[in-house]
């Protein structure tokens, strides 16, 4: 199941580019979220949550399955494994909390769109921004590339197992990600 | 390398490292706020206060 050198480095730029992608669309609909919470003017608003809209479709949530499909063959193609170490482990659940949370939030985000499209100035001024949501997946995305950068030790029991069957030392060498 | 920070016998598995308590409770404080701020409507900045259904008669999804 091990992936060879040449597929593992493709499988981990792609896996990068998509993951560093996220938080940069992320960041940016943030900041789209605070013009649409702070701007009086009405045209600035509505385009916000107009683009919000669309990034939201069109990039974050392209990007957040994409990067969890490829942090899935990462890891089933290396022997890093998925459940062997606490670090992948809670990558992967925070990855995959984040992917819900995004795909269940995005309809209210088309709905606002929506509204604000065809909204009066009054109107708009209680539709308001994304702040929340934004922030905290940034928040979540950020200790996940934390976790991911510096691998802190510590084998799950089901990980020493393996290890233990397998007689291998550690998969740093190889699979270095 | 990496089973071997606290130096376990080979015969027991590793005891769960420091970290990873202190990440895991972290976390679930985290994702205990996120909900109770989500279900509460309180998320900050966000756009709690309209109330689509009354004006437009629609519904979020």
């Amino acid at each position: 199941m091990t992936m060879t050198p040449g597929l593992r480095k493709f499988a981990l730029t792609a896996h990068l580019t998509f993951s560093v992608g996220w938080i940069g669309a992320v960041v940016a609909y943030l900041a789209l979220g605070i013009a649409a919470m702070t701007s009086q003017e009405v045209q600035t608003m509505r385009a916000a949550w107009i683009a919000m809209e669309l990034t939201g479709w069109y990039v974050i949530v392209p990007l957040a399955l994409a990067s969890l499909l490829t942090g899935l063959v990462m890891s089933l193609g290396t022997r890093w494994g998925l459940f062997r170490h606490y670090w992948v482990l809670f990558s992967l659940l925070l990855t995959i909390f984040a992917v819900i949370v995004l795909l269940l939030h995005m309809p209210t985000v088309t709905f606002l769109a929506d509204v604000a499209a065809q909204a009066d100035e009054a109107t708009l001024g209680r539709v308001g921004g994304d702040l929340f949501h934004p922030s905290f997946g940034l928040l979540v995305l950020l200790v996940i590339q934390v976790l991911n950068i510096y691998k802190p030790r510590g084998l799950t029991p089901y990980g020493w197992r393996k290890q233990q069957e397998q007689g291998r030392v550690s998969p740093d060498v190889d699979a270095a990600t | 390398m990496s089973q071997t920070h606290g130096g376990p016998d080979r015969g027991s598995p590793p005891s769960t490292p420091r970290w990873v308590k202190v990440f895991g409770i972290i976390v679930i404080v985290l994702l205990l706020l996120f909900v109770i701020l989500h279900l509460t409507g309180n998320s900050f900045g966000g756009h709690n206060g309209y109330l689509p259904s009354i004006e437009h008669g629609a519904q979020p999804p």
